[in-house]
């Protein structure tokens, strides 16, 4: 691990206008992940963890403060501009792995290759990935629909480095897995911490932030405990 | 910024957007099938409509296209000579009308005609014609021979095609008329003329028989030496207007059109106008019914289109969440609108093709303009519009679909 940071937060903060009131999902947040940290953020439900990650996964724009990722703000940039960030410098993890039903595993992990490339991929790099996480060549043919729970969050695990992004976001990566499926997941994302992978997961299970080097724990809003 | 410009190109066109696109149509097969039949009954009726219209149009050009030279002008105003009121040219009227011509152009020939209905005795039978006569060389001017030779002499005629295949005439067979004082004089057949068509806006010859003025005379009389009815053939038709114009101004002065007048003009050319006006207004009646029809397939498209973006908000939110850009989104659910409005319209078009024919003949007897420019051209405009009316139906739609938020859209269920 070096000190070059990854992620960078200055004083942000996310308000929700609401008709009751505004909701401050994130209050003057200040936080940094380094190259090669994996680190874990946990709190209960409505702590504001998921709009952290909607901020930190460029997904959501803060209501103030800054975003540094990979040096960049987030502040200033297009739509566009943020699109090609989630696309080649992140690598997302969903709770519910969130495969395009429409395509095979082969083709879920070949479609960020071919959002950048703008053609099929040429190489062995989609096959490779599914085999280094653990697909046999014939469950690649398979759709979503037919590959089970673990399954379906290895094909997005590979989905994930296809782009060989600068860190991996996780939201709740075995929160829809048993335990023994879930020991697997984190088996593999440790694996690839150990690789060099930066990793930032959003967690409420203190057995799955045991695989991070860092817990940062959020309660409404704020970082609590660190 | 570079690499938006880099990859800018990759935006334009995604083979897997695409792809996505066409499992997504093949995945709901049913829904994509009703929507195409609206498209499908869309563009065969503008399709079919417009090739039939463009058909019937053709082949009524066809018909009448070669007669839209000439003013055919006949007497109205009453004469009384000898005591006997009637009408008719006299010679000075021939020489004001054929001045009032040449003031326009020098170009043209000049028919006058003596012209009436009469039996017609063939063996047993009976039937009726519009005996002609005027100057042989008229007759060479105004008619075609398809067989025999001009009518000279006054026991000699002509007869249309038409009139000669009904009554079983051929070159040499005779015919029978009764003169005025009532006596029958019998003609004999020398020529075949050359059918003018089924509507012909000029001389008709296909139930007519012309002989010459002696002939005429002979069995009719000369009416004190008034013609019936004149011809006047311009070499260029786009003058007809104009003569038109200054023998209506020198036979029937300014004072007023209506009363009074010595003439009557049918302009050919001017009803040629008045033909095609009347055809591009059903035209455009066949196109607003169609269009109507495609209308409704339009509102279909954007119904299904929006129950598409409702059932594939999570997944547009997944598709979003790992890079795939607003303008990516757009297009995959153009693509699907583009895919049922080009496959529908081809569907449309094909139908359109086999109908229309079907529907010429039981119409007209022949399809044969179907293989004119003017019809054929409903191919490409019947696809066109399809895919348009499609895209278009697309839109909203899609826009909506690209502008859904990542987070929300991956929230829904």
């Amino acid at each position: 691990m070096d000190s070059t940071p990854v992620v960078e937060l200055y004083d942000v903060s996310k308000i929700y206008p609401m008709p009751a009131g505004d909701v401050h999902a994130l209050n003057h947040i200040n936080f940094s992940v380094q190259k090669g940290e994996f680190v874990a953020i946990m709190g209960p439900s409505g702590s504001g963890k998921s709009t952290m990650m909607n901020m930190i996964g460029c997904l959501d724009v803060p209501t103030s403060g800054i975003i540094k990722i990979n040096g960049k703000s987030t502040s200033d940039m297009t739509d566009d501009e943020l699109t090609i960030h989630r696309r080649d410098t992140i690598g997302f993890i969903f709770q519910k792995f969130n495969l395009i039903s429409l395509l095979t595993a082969y083709e879920n992990v070949e479609y960020p290759l071919i959002l950048k490339n703008g053609h099929h991929d040429t190489t062995t790099r989609t096959a490779d990935l599914l085999r280094m996480v653990g697909l046999t060549d014939g469950q690649m043919q398979h759709t979503p629909y037919e590959l089970s729970g673990g399954q379906q969050q290895r094909v997005s695990i590979a989905r994930a480095l296809a782009n060989d992004p600068t860190f991996l976001l996780c939201d709740e990566p075995t929160g829809n897995l048993d335990s023994k499926m879930s020991n697997q997941i984190m088996g593999l994302l440790k694996d690839l911490h150990e690789q060099g992978r930066t990793i930032v997961m959003v967690t409420h299970n203190p057995v799955t932030a045991e695989y991070a080097d860092r817990i940062v724990i959020i309660k409404d809003g704020e970082i609590v405990d660190e | 910024m570079s690499e938006i410009q880099e990859t800018f190109l990759q935006r334009i066109y995604s083979p897997m957007v695409l792809s996505l696109a066409i499992r997504n149509l093949k995945l709901n097969k049913f829904r994509t099938i009703l929507s195409m039949i609206g498209i499908v009954i869309g563009v065969f009726a503008i399709c079919a409509m417009g090739m039939v219209s463009a058909s019937f149009t053709e082949e009524m050009n066809s018909m009448i296209s070669d007669e839209a030279d000439t003013l055919t002008i006949m007497p109205i105003g009453e004469k009384v000579i000898d005591g006997v009121t009637t009408t008719g040219f006299s010679d000075k009227d021939l020489r004001n009308i054929e001045s009032a011509v040449k003031s326009v152009s020098n170009e043209y020939d000049f028919i006058p005609m003596y012209s009436s209905t009469k039996y017609i005795y063939i063996g047993k039978d009976t039937t009726m014609a519009t005996f002609s006569g005027m100057e042989t060389n008229d007759i060479n001017t105004l008619v075609t021979l398809t067989e025999g030779t001009l009518p000279r002499g006054a026991s000699n005629v002509i007869v249309g095609e038409t009139f000669a295949e009904d009554n079983n005439l051929r070159i040499g067979s005779r015919i029978t008329m009764l003169s005025s004082t009532g006596q029958e004089v019998t003609c004999r057949v020398v020529g075949i003329m050359e059918n003018t068509g089924m509507m012909t806006l000029g001389f008709a010859t296909n139930n007519a028989i012309v002989g010459s003025i002696e002939c005429y005379t002979s069995i009719v009389g000369s009416n004190h030496d008034l013609y019936d009815e004149v011809i006047v053939r311009a070499y260029d038709s786009t003058q007809l207007n104009a003569m038109d114009d200054a023998i209506e101004k020198k036979m029937n002065g300014k004072a007023d059109k209506d009363s009074d007048n010595t003439v009557s003009i049918i302009n050919s050319y001017e009803i040629m106008g008045l033909f095609d006006d009347i055809m591009s207004m059903a035209s455009i009646f066949t196109t607003i019914i169609s269009g109507i029809s495609l209308l409704v397939a339009a509102v279909a498209i954007v119904n299904v289109m929006l129950m598409s973006v409702k059932e594939r908000t999570r997944e547009v939110g997944i598709l979003r969440s790992i890079g795939t850009f607003k303008n990516q989104i757009l297009q995959m659910f153009l693509y699907e609108a583009g895919l049922i409005g080009l496959i529908g319209a081809i569907i449309g078009t094909i139908l359109a093709l086999i109908a229309s024919p079907i529907l010429l003949i039981a119409m007209n007897g022949s399809a044969e303009a179907m293989l004119s420019p003017s019809v054929l051209a409903y191919i490409p405009i019947g696809i066109l519009t399809g895919l348009i009316v499609c895209l278009i139906s697309g839109l909203y739609p899609a826009w909506k679909a690209a502008n859904l938020n990542p987070v929300e859209a991956m929230a829904t269920d």
